[in-house]
């Protein structure tokens, strides 16, 4: 849902974190005993779009536009409410990945090193590993895929 | 600034990494009024990207959120106090997707290599305290002594093709052997092209290496099945040749007494391992690039281990705290055992390194702390290590970062598995400056080779072996003592060799 409201890299920790302390700021206000799901829903468009407008008004016009026009976009998707079975399904995938995206996804996500400084340790061009992240991301969704339709179909 | 591109994939790329100049993002607005199902991919990319940070900060988390220090993301909060609320929302979130229980470990091994005399393989070359799976074993030379899970205990001699089938069988079409197969293994099974044997609880040797290969019973009873032909005992004193089983002869005890003597000749072999030891640890002593050698072999009552380097002069002796004296590799050399939070060996190194070469032989007993430390200066800042082993087996050296350079560990994949407890291990790690890389072996041979992203002097004035010490700084300290044995370790201001490395492994 995060993703749906403020498609911008990186927004949607920041999004979980923000609206999980401002449900805790405002404690006393909810009903526990009720669904919070339809709240938290709620919560979430608002904070997401929130932090989607002070993360984009930095940015240069042209990637304003951009980012906004994406945006618009993507709320007319239906994304599909799974991200936690996804997780437990990327952890499978990752394991299947070979060793060189491995490696890069290491790099990337779990040291947190930018493609450009990738790239001069690698000795490669830093659009090279762009595209290689670009690709292991795809690969990895292929794979989530896969295993969603398959557990579907085997409850089917 | 980079060159623009219109390569869709390098603008995804870029688009994640919230890098986009001005004219990605053009060559970006036109790729998607030209095709807006381009968005899917966007998506696509975006959600992946969620999950691969959201999968990469809980494997952090679960190591040991305590101390760890604030990634790069954090880093731009300076204040503490969004890092606590961090730390909370952390925790929220491990609550609500809490990582996958941990798998519980399997093994397929079923025998292990209990000891080995002047043993010479071909092909797959097991180790003395192996866990063995189920696998052809030739022996082109030398005695081997195998212990099947069941308890089923076989000597082979050299050459021999000995093939484990289960924890209670095996396969042996060369070679010749002797068996002691206690009442709890009983049904243990051999089977030869002449047939099978069953033991009934028994002492058996067989001799493959005959025209007609032969069975001689010591003790008990062992049946032999063919197809097609009644079972056919043979009793305690009886021997057989199989291609003639209706003949029977003595059992003939003389004739195996070369397998009885593994236990003696074992032992001379660990003599001859500890001289060799000896040898090689002078010459050690004599590297005037050795910081530090402790070879453990100090009086017990001294609770201190003596700097044997050249450079003792300047490196004080390390004080042992807690740990208990026992037995190393071999008869005769000495071990630290390190079991409880307390146990550690303290140290001091003075001075600043660009070249570090760290070397242990260790027995690891299990990994229980999520860092099992080898080797780790107190703290954790300004050019400090951290040597360990991960509760997953990867050997690490994390280095605390210094002028502006962030920490950043340099991991094996996971190498010392639960098959290896229990048995001794040689590890080195290697900063080497001239090839900007960081190096692990195991057992002498490479085990990772990381390129080191920012290089800088690393330093260690208080350090501890088997232990970690914070300093104090964040309260309470986080427990990573090691659990198993250290009988030597080396710290060198220089790069060793591939060759040296392998030779102190030996």
């Amino acid at each position: 849902m995060a993703l749906k409201y403020a498609p911008w890299p990186g927004l949607t920790e920041d999004i979980s974190q923000q609206v999980f302390l401002e449900f805790i700021a405002k404690e006393e206000r909810w009903d526990l005993e009720r669904d919070l799901r339809p709240l938290l829903a709620t919560m979430t468009r608002f904070v997401a779009m929130r932090l989607w407008r002070e993360r984009t008004r930095e940015k240069p016009e042209v990637v304003q536009k951009l980012a906004e026009h994406i945006r618009q976009l993507s709320e007319e998707q239906q994304i599909e409410p799974r991200f936690e079975q996804e997780i437990g399904l990327l952890n499978e995938c990752l394991n299947k990945l070979p060793d060189t995206s491995r490696n890069l996804v290491q790099l990337y996500y779990y040291h947190e090193i930018g493609t450009p400084e990738i790239a001069e340790q690698l000795n490669m061009k830093a659009d090279t590993v762009c595209r290689a992240l670009s690709r292991v991301r795809e690969k990895l969704r292929e794979c989530i895929q896969r295993r969603l339709q398959a557990a579907a179909s085997s409850y089917a | 600034m980079h060159d623009p591109v219109t390569d869709p994939e390098v603008l995804l790329q870029r688009y994640v990494e919230d890098r986009l100049s001005h004219e990605d993002a053009l060559a970006m607005m036109e790729l998607l009024t030209r095709d807006p199902t381009w968005l899917n991919k966007i998506t696509s990319q975006l959600q992946t990207d969620a999950m691969l940070r959201e999968v990469s900060k809980i494997s952090c988390r679960s190591q040991d959120f305590k101390v760890q220090m604030p990634r790069r993301h954090f880093q731009w909060r300076a204040s503490l106090t969004r890092l606590a609320i961090a730390a909370s929302i952390a925790f929220a979130f491990f609550l609500i997707y809490p990582p996958d229980e941990e798998a519980e470990l399997t093994t397929n091994a079923v025998a292990v290599l209990m000891s080995a005399d002047h043993a010479q393989w071909s092909g797959y070359s097991p180790k003395q305290g192996m866990p063995l799976a189920p696998t052809v074993l030739h022996l082109t030379h030398g005695l081997a002594q195998i212990e099947f899970y069941q308890g089923a205990r076989v000597t082979l001699e050299g050459p021999a093709k000995f093939e484990l089938l289960s924890t209670n069988s095996a396969r042996c079409t060369q070679g010749k052997l002797s068996a002691h197969v206690p009442p709890q293994a009983k049904g243990f099974r051999i089977e030869t092209p002449k047939g099978t044997l069953v033991d009934l609880g028994t002492d058996f040797g067989l001799d493959m290496n005959m025209p007609s290969p032969e069975i001689h019973v010591f003790k008990g009873e062992v049946q032999l099945h063919r197809e097609s032909a009644a079972i056919l005992p043979i009793k305690g004193g009886e021997a057989l040749a199989l291609s003639y089983p209706s003949k029977k002869s003595n059992a003939d005890q003389v004739a195996f007494e070369s397998l009885a003597t593994l236990d003696q000749r074992t032992a001379a072999s660990q003599r001859q391992a500890f001289q060799n030891w000896l040898t090689l640890s002078s010459d050690w002593k004599a590297d005037p690039s050795m910081l530090l050698h402790l070879d453990f072999q100090d009086a017990k009552h001294t609770r201190s281990l003596r700097n044997h380097s050249l450079q003792a002069a300047n490196i004080p002796d390390a004080s042992i705290v807690g740990c208990q004296w026992t037995q190393g590799r071999w008869p005769g050399k000495q071990a630290l055992e390190f079991r409880n939070v307390s146990d550690r060996v303290r140290l001091s190194l003075p001075g600043e390194y660009s070249a570090i070469t760290l070397c242990a032989w260790v027995r690891v007993d299990s990994l229980d702390r999520a860092f099992n430390s080898l080797f780790m200066v107190q703290g954790y800042e300004n050019g400090g290590m951290h040597w360990q082993i991960t509760r997953d087996g990867k050997l690490r050296l994390g280095l605390a970062g210094r002028s502006g350079a962030p920490n950043h560990d340099y991991d094996t994949p996971s190498i010392i598995t639960p098959d290896r407890f229990g048995r001794w291990i040689h590890l080195v790690t290697v900063i080497d400056p001239s090839s900007h890389e960081v190096r692990h072996y195991l057992n002498g041979e490479l085990a990772a080779r990381l390129p080191r992203l920012h290089t800088f002097k690393v330093q260690m004035p208080l350090a501890e072996l088997g232990n970690w010490n914070n300093g104090g700084r964040f309260g309470s300290s986080a427990i990573r003592h090691f659990s198993g044995l250290m009988d030597e370790f080396m710290l060198s201001a220089r790069v060793l060799s591939d060759r040296e490395i392998e030779q102190c492994a030996q």
